[in-house]
């Protein structure tokens, strides 16, 4: 499933740049991540508990940096997996300003597997959107404390 | 098909429920009719530690008119409000919805409360409950509030509930005289539930223009809608087909209609314009019968 | 007469499976793969061993050398067969492959456990779509083998190419019949249990192969066959997804035998999607040479068939089936088809209800319609064209098989009839005028049932049937054939009461028991009664010239003089000088006034084999109007006339048509398996996967015309997938036909609402 899309943050690009590159702030803008913990370069475990209302489970698996090119550009690939199957996000954030203002261009693609592929299909569309309102939604959160 | 383990609960008393709830926290789920949580726990999709089945709390079903004001306990079932005389006397637009439910087995256990805080964005009832600017009574043991229905369905499977809370009451004013509504639905061909369904209720001035217009659209976006862009273009105006197909145009304005092996948002927003206008007809149709 | 199946059946008082439980019985889960494409580096099951209630953690590792592999019984030229295990050793091909299996003294406990067992999968690229499979770049779904073609096969005859040749247009079209899930009412299901005493395993199965499965499960335990026994109790429903043998089936025994109790294990509705066979998935290339006046010369087919990641029992033969029966009931004189069976990392395709008839039918009764379409000749007059004639029977077909028997005209114009064709046609041109969509769809059918010689099939294509009078003159009959559902405790009851005189209420049925009933081979293929049928009416009469010799000997006179009235044996022309049947079967048994060198008793058994198929055929009219802003599909009018011989039991016959058209109306509108390019399967439970509801099934109006076969005594032809093979052609050619004003010529299966409204939208409507 490709994901795509734009959100504007209301923040410099430096200062939101530095916040999608700190993998303590990654651990706050995953929704449901309940641990992130080095483990070799720009790669992380994590735990987290994803789920919607009464659907929610956990997960293990990495998040990892790469193609950081500040203040402009880095990717983020997440791989999960758990009692569902597994859920694997890859995506580029391409970073703009204009007016003191952050625009965030996400493009990327998620694969899911095993029962969340077989029986979720009806709900993933809507489920990877909630995921990434709140993303995006935590790091304006995040952007107006710094 | 096999769930995961869970403590199961089973209060007399809607104090007790409260009670239950609020010492098992977010651990705990509201057992109504079972019709959507129980194959989720089947799937272990769904893994509550607890489960608090509200089955046997006696005062939680019914169907009342006070005022020009209907109120409708959570635990009635889509069969009950299908059949019950005063509704279809004084708002068809609910059993016409609730008859559009599932099958037959679907409708004689599930609820009406359980259906609405599930909250699935495919549902049948949220378009009625819109349409009919309905208000959701929430109980906790600090008391009630009111939520009206624009508010309670916040995102897919979320609503305005808080830990603690049980959706115990629907309430809305019956039609007034020249109403009319309707319910139309083009039906998933496996799940059933809607892949668009829209409710719609209008009311005529005595000079056939639409003093009250709401529709209530389902399934197309992550939560429920009102169409205010097509009510926009009905209020105030006299009301004939060619109107209605115009108006009807404006159904997915302002939404990002969602995208499934069904359908595609292309053709949910096409499907959302044609049922909503076939909706406003049958309603604009029985308004005009009762002229 | 109504099913003797019902009364129990309705009131809950069969057994099923899951209905069994024995003393100390066990449950298993089963943990399965969530990829399509992987090597299994580790698995860790420590925890789950740990787990309360955990007998044991069975992984492929344990069943290495210990456990058969899954057989596969289709024969055909350089088929590659990688080994299949009940669980997975090294590599995954499927989502949904069978990876550990967790045994527990519940089926709570099992699945809880499931979830604790740690697997490291390394992913591998997978593919999905078969014709990239075929090519260079693609992934191999098996590193043994060079590529992902998994068979060859081809036919040739009546000069073809010279055909083309000659041909005043050429039409082509690709057909794609999309994948199918088989969803039986009750899942698979299995409970093994192991006597060490008597040493016999019992494993009772939902299957409807119980001797075959017999066979093979020695095979795979390495058990001497004699000691198993295989019981099928009540089977709900199967349409070819339980004839097979299963890795579950070899694994439950194998696991009952080795921790020494009742092992069980019912598969859920998500494994039923994931790890049942699916059904058809084939693309076909069409193209049919053609004169100007009708007459089809040749016609063409690659058939690429998506075979999925192993074989199951007859996985790579169905598009066999396919190629036999492509020319339809046309006299079509030479044929060119070359099927290429393809691996990709999918769950393996095999027989559902029709097994490859279906496809044929479909892509035939397609073409036919875009010939008359090309030509602009009415479909109906197209077909009449190309039937053979009555005379032509016994018709032996360019594929290399004989038409048992047929008139096709003679179905087709009991259907226009009763459909009003031509008031059809005419409603259809007023209605186009005011921009709606009425569409009339034929299908003219011939299928091959009554498998069928032993030439054509791996395990032999007989069947048998015993007949037991018991010493009160009440009758026991056992059948190898293994009906689930199709009602032959009712009609079988019936012919041999017919055959003695006495009442159907005097006869039982029994069958799906390895101890119980002689070998036979099962129900498929719409054999039982054509084939297991047969068989036991010749027991029975064996068993009525015995009684007659008897009756003979008791009244004094020439057998040959006695005759079969109801309830008792009559001296021809002599009303009053009778046995009532109870005495002369009691002198059977008694055995004190037998004639000389009659043996005692009154059973028989007879093991019959046809010497053909037989061809059932008809004509089916479908009558739609497609809505012309949603796409949505209303089925006005089904007309089912068909032709199975001579029919025993109207209300079945007409059981069967119902249920295959709506099964057909699945596929035309609604059913595909849907996976996604890494091998998700995204359609896994029937929130997605769409079969058809009470509210989709129209009325259904049936009639019948009688040809009888010549390859069977009784005539019959056999009719439990016709409705299958005959309605998805019909409904799809009454949409085409709908959507004509638009330019319309082919429509993909299913023929979802969005595609016909994206096909609305595109030109305007």
């Amino acid at each position: 499933m490709k994901l795509e899309g734009t959100q504007t943050i209301s923040a410099p690009r430096e200062g939101v740049y530095r916040l999608l590159s700190d993998p303590a702030v990654i651990a706050r803008l995953l929704p449901g991540c309940e641990k992130l913990e080095p483990a070799g370069p720009d790669t992380y475990e994590v735990k987290m508990k994803l789920g919607l209302a009464a659907l929610s489970g956990s997960y293990q698996g990495t998040v990892k940096l790469s193609e950081q090119r500040p203040p402009e550009h880095l990717r983020l690939t997440v791989t999960s997996r758990g009692p569902w199957g597994f859920a694997d996000g890859d995506g580029g954030f391409t970073l703009s300003e204009q007016g003191g203002q952050t625009t965030v261009h996400y493009a990327g693609e998620l694969k899911v597997g095993g029962m969340v592929a077989s029986i979720g299909s009806r709900l993933l569309d809507g489920a990877a959107r909630m995921v990434i309102a709140q993303f995006f939604k935590n790091l304006e959160r995040e952007a107006a404390a710094e | 098909m096999i769930p995961a383990s869970f403590e199961y609960f089973a209060p007399r008393s809607l104090e007790e429920a409260l009670q239950l709830l609020a010492h098992h926290g977010t651990e705990a789920k509201l057992l109504a009719g079972g019709h959507s949580l129980l194959p989720m726990m089947k799937l272990r999709l769904a893994t509550p530690r607890t489960l608090i089945d509200l089955g046997r709390i006696r005062g939680l079903s019914y169907i009342r008119e006070d005022g020009g004001r209907i109120s409708i306990g959570a635990m009635t079932t889509h069969a009950e409000v299908e059949s019950s005389e005063l509704l279809r006397r004084r708002a068809p637009l609910l059993p016409e919805t609730a008859a559009e439910i599932g099958d037959v087995q679907v409708r004689n256990r599930g609820t009406l409360g359980g259906s609405l805080a599930h909250a699935d964005p495919a549902a049948d009832y949220p378009a009625a409950l819109l349409a009919l600017d309905a208000e959701c009574v929430l109980t906790s043991q600090k008391g009630t509030r009111t939520v009206v229905a624009k508010d309670f369905f916040v995102d897919m499977l979320t609503t305005a509930l808080q830990a603690g809370e049980i959706l115990t009451e629907v309430r809305f004013a019956a039609d007034s005289p020249r109403t009319g509504s309707a319910y139309r639905k083009l039906h998933h061909p496996a799940s059933g539930f809607a892949i668009v369904g829209v409710a719609a209720r209008l009311t005529l001035d005595a000079t056939g223009k639409g003093s009250a217009v709401s529709v209530g659209i389902t399934g197309v976006a992550p939560k429920p809608y009102r169409a205010t862009g097509v009510e926009r273009g009905l209020l105030g105006q006299t009301l004939d087909a060619k109107r209605i197909a115009e108006a009807s145009a404006q159904a997915t304005r302002g939404v990002e209609p969602l995208s499934d092996l069904q359908a595609s948002a292309r053709y949910r927003a096409a499907m959302a314009a044609v049922f909503t206008r076939r909706a406003l007809a049958a309603a604009l149709g029985r308004a005009q019968k009762q002229g | 007469m109504k099913r003797k199946e019902d009364p129990r059946l309705i009131q809950g008082l069969g057994h099923y499976v899951d209905d069994l439980s024995l003393p100390g019985q066990l449950y298993a889960a089963i943990l399965r793969s969530p990829h399509a494409h992987a090597r299994l580096r580790k698995i860790d099951r420590s925890a789950a061993e740990r787990a309360a209630g955990v007998v044991a953690v069975i992984t492929g590792e344990d069943i290495r050398g210990v456990l058969g592999t899954i057989p596969v019984a289709a024969a055909l030229p350089e088929l590659k067969v990688p080994p299949h295990y009940p669980l997975a050793i090294d590599n995954i091909c499927y989502v949904g492959e069978p990876v550990a299996v967790v045994v527990a003294d519940d089926r709570y406990r099992a699945r809880d456990a499931v979830d604790l067992i740690e697997v490291d999968y390394e992913p591998l690229p997978a593919v999905t779509d078969p014709e990239k499979a075929l090519e260079k770049s693609s992934p191999r779904v098996h590193e043994q083998f060079k590529d992902n073609q998994a068979c060859l096969w081809k036919i040739e005859a009546g000069f073809p190419d010279r055909a083309f040749k000659k041909a005043d247009r050429i039409v082509r079209q690709r057909f794609l019949n999309q994948r199918l899930i088989p969803v039986a009412m009750e899942p698979r299901g299995v409970l093994a249990s192991y006597d060490p005493g008597p040493e016999l395993l019992t494993v009772w199965s939902s299957t409807q192969i119980p001797h075959l499965l017999r066979t093979q499960i020695a095979a795979m335990l390495n058990v001497p066959e004699m000691r198993v026994r295989v019981i099928a109790p009540e089977v709900g429903g199967g349409f070819g997804s339980k004839l097979n043998v299963y890795g579950e089936e070899a694994l439950v025994a194998h696991l009952a035998m080795k921790l020494g109790r009742p092992v069980k294990w019912m598969e859920t509705r998500r494994e039923n999607f994931l790890a049942t066979i699916h059904g058809r998935d084939q693309i076909d290339d069409v193209e049919v040479a053609v004169k100007q006046d009708g007459r089809i010369l040749a016609l063409k087919c690659r058939l690429t068939a998506d075979l999925g990641a192993y074989h199951q029992l007859l996985t790579p033969a169905i598009p066999t089936l396919t190629g036999l029966l492509m020319l339809g009931c046309y006299k079509i004189p030479a044929v060119k088809i070359e099927y290429v069976g393809v691996f990709t990392n999918k769950m393996a395709t095999d027989a559902y209800r029709g097994a490859g008839r279906p496809e044929a039918t479909y892509l035939i009764e397609r073409m036919v319609d875009l010939v008359a379409l090309e030509l602009g000749k009415d479909p109906a007059e197209i077909r009449r064209q190309n039937f053979p004639k009555p005379k032509d029977f016994p018709y032996s077909t360019p594929t290399g098989v004989i038409y048992d028997s047929g008139n096709y005209e003679a179905t087709l114009k009991k259907a226009l009839e009763l459909a009003g064709y031509k008031k059809l046609r005419e409603e259809q041109k007023k209605l186009w005028k005011q921009g709606r969509y009425l569409g009339i769809g034929l299908s003219t059918y011939v299928e091959i049932c009554a498998m069928g010689p032993s030439s054509a099939m791996p395990a032999g294509g007989w069947e048998s049937g015993t007949v037991r009078i018991e010493p009160t003159g009440k009758v026991t009959v056992l059948t190898g054939a293994s009906p689930h559902g199709q009602g032959q405790e009712t009609s079988f009851a019936q012919v041999v009461a017919d055959e003695l005189g006495i009442s159907p209420d005097s006869v039982i049925v029994i069958h799906g028991d390895t101890q119980a009933v002689p070998y036979g081979i099962g129900t498929f293929g719409s054999r039982a009664t054509a084939v297991g049928g047969t068989a036991m009416f010749l027991a029975v009469q064996k068993l009525k010239d015995k009684l007659k010799r008897l009756a003979g000997h008791l009244l004094g006179v020439d057998p040959k003089r006695i005759e079969m009235g109801e309830g008792k044996l009559v001296v021809k022309g002599k009303p009053k000088k009778s046995k009532s049947f109870l005495e002369v079967v009691q002198a059977a048994y008694v055995a004190k006034t037998l004639p000389p060198n009659f043996e005692p008793g009154l059973e028989a058994t007879t093991f019959f084999e046809p010497s053909n198929f037989t061809f059932p055929f008809g004509a089916h009219v479908c009558v739609v109007e497609v809505d012309a802003e949603t796409g949505d599909v209303h089925i006005l009018r089904y007309v089912a006339v068909d032709d199975c011989g001579n029919v025993i039991n109207p209300l079945l016959v007409d059981g069967q048509v119902h249920g295959g058209i709506v099964q057909a109306l699945g596929q035309a509108l609604f059913e595909e398996a849907v996976y996604d390019e890494n091998g998700q399967l995204l359609t896994g439970e029937l929130m997605d996967y769409a079969i058809p509801r009470a509210w989709d099934v129209p009325r259904i109006e049936t009639a019948r015309t009688v040809t009888p076969s010549p390859v069977n005594p009784m005539g019959v032809k056999g009719v439990g997938e016709a409705g299958t093979i005959a309605a998805t052609p019909a409904i799809v050619n009454a949409v085409v036909d709908a959507l004509r004003p638009l330019g319309v010529r082919d429509i993909q299966m299913p023929l979802k609402r969005e595609r016909l409204w994206a096909l609305l939208e595109a030109r305007g409507s």
